[in-house]
């Protein structure tokens, strides 16, 4: 039974590490751009409860394709709904007086 | 031997267990999609109000959302290993691990309502009482807005799952369940730990990302 338990406690220790670092990385000055690097130690941890707490592993072809189908929309949704704002410059526009 | 509600439409009682769990899969993808519409919101807002966003993140109380994240994490290890010990026929140490499940998840959502309550009490809440006046408080209110329907869908989620744990406890309880036949926990068990995902996702969000301006 041990055997079976040991992965579980290794990979719950990966994801307390993890969290650590996201929980220092919060106190570094990264800037606006860089900031978001801090997701990423979110999307171990996430590939990581998927993978073994969630057993995607050894899931079904269906079921692991309706799981990257899921990442491929999400990307889609991210990725196209964030096109616009991040390629857009604004220009202010003057305050128009009238007499 | 097949009983008579997996010879109807299913081949085997397995091939039924595979077809609930991949349901159960499809069901996930649609909510990452809910939940993706959330994250695209905060993605477009903070970066029209990077200001508002790293002032409203630091005002957040990450001790609490890291202590939420070290409960959800360990509560999902929790039922992994129930669902272990009920693949080895092991009713009573599986009653153990869902009992601490549920018990971690109480402790969650008990911690998010007292940190909801200091966030009231210092007037973070979006509207004209608004606590905060930096260079854009319009941007902090967005965020504010972002952390109560993010982290009330997520309580929502989470008490759909903890009545979904309490209906597998109790169907554990009067022995329904063996090393063969044990398709509810492992389906409830996917669902839980995906209100883990969604939490690992907005942990960052909410705590961490605006954090460091």
């Amino acid at each position: 039974m041990m055997q079976t338990l040991r992965p579980l406690l290794l990979v719950w220790l990966a994801l307390l590490a993890l969290l650590g670092v996201e929980l220092g990385g919060a106190f570094l000055r990264l800037g606006h751009l860089f900031g978001g690097l801090l997701l990423l130690p979110a999307g171990a941890m996430v590939a990581l409860v998927g993978l073994f707490f969630m057993r995607l592993r050894h899931a079904s072809g269906l079921s692991r394709g309706f799981a990257l189908a899921a990442m491929f929309w999400l990307v889609v949704l991210l990725g196209l709904g964030s096109m616009d704002p991040m390629t857009r410059t604004l220009h202010p526009v003057a305050m128009t007086t009238y007499p | 031997m097949a009983d008579i509600h997996s010879t109807f439409q299913y081949s085997t009682p397995a091939h039924r267990s595979g077809s609930s769990l991949d349901g159960m899969w499809l069901f996930l993808a649609t909510e990452v999609l809910f939940f993706g519409a959330l994250f695209l919101a905060w993605t477009v807002s903070r970066h029209y109000h990077a200001a508002g966003f790293a002032e409203a993140a630091r005002h957040t109380e990450i001790s609490l959302g890291t202590i939420n994240t070290v409960l959800l994490v360990t509560s999902s290890l929790a039922y992994a290993a129930g669902l272990a010990f009920i693949e080895q026929g092991d009713t009573r140490r599986l009653l153990q691990c869902l009992s601490l499940t549920g018990l971690l998840g109480i402790a969650f959502v008990c911690l998010k309502l007292l940190e909801w309550h200091d966030d009231f009490y210092e007037h973070l809440f979006p509207g004209s009482g608004f606590a905060l006046h930096g260079p854009d408080p319009g941007g902090a209110q967005i965020f504010f807005s972002f952390y109560f329907v993010g982290t009330g869908l997520h309580i929502l989620h989470m008490l759909a799952g903890l009545g979904l744990l309490a209906w597998v406890i109790l169907r554990a309880w009067r022995g329904a369940f063996s090393s063969r036949s044990h398709l509810a926990v492992e389906a409830v068990g996917l669902y839980w730990s995906f209100v883990d995902v969604v939490w690992l996702v907005l942990y960052p969000l909410i705590y961490v990302v605006g954090r460091p301006g």
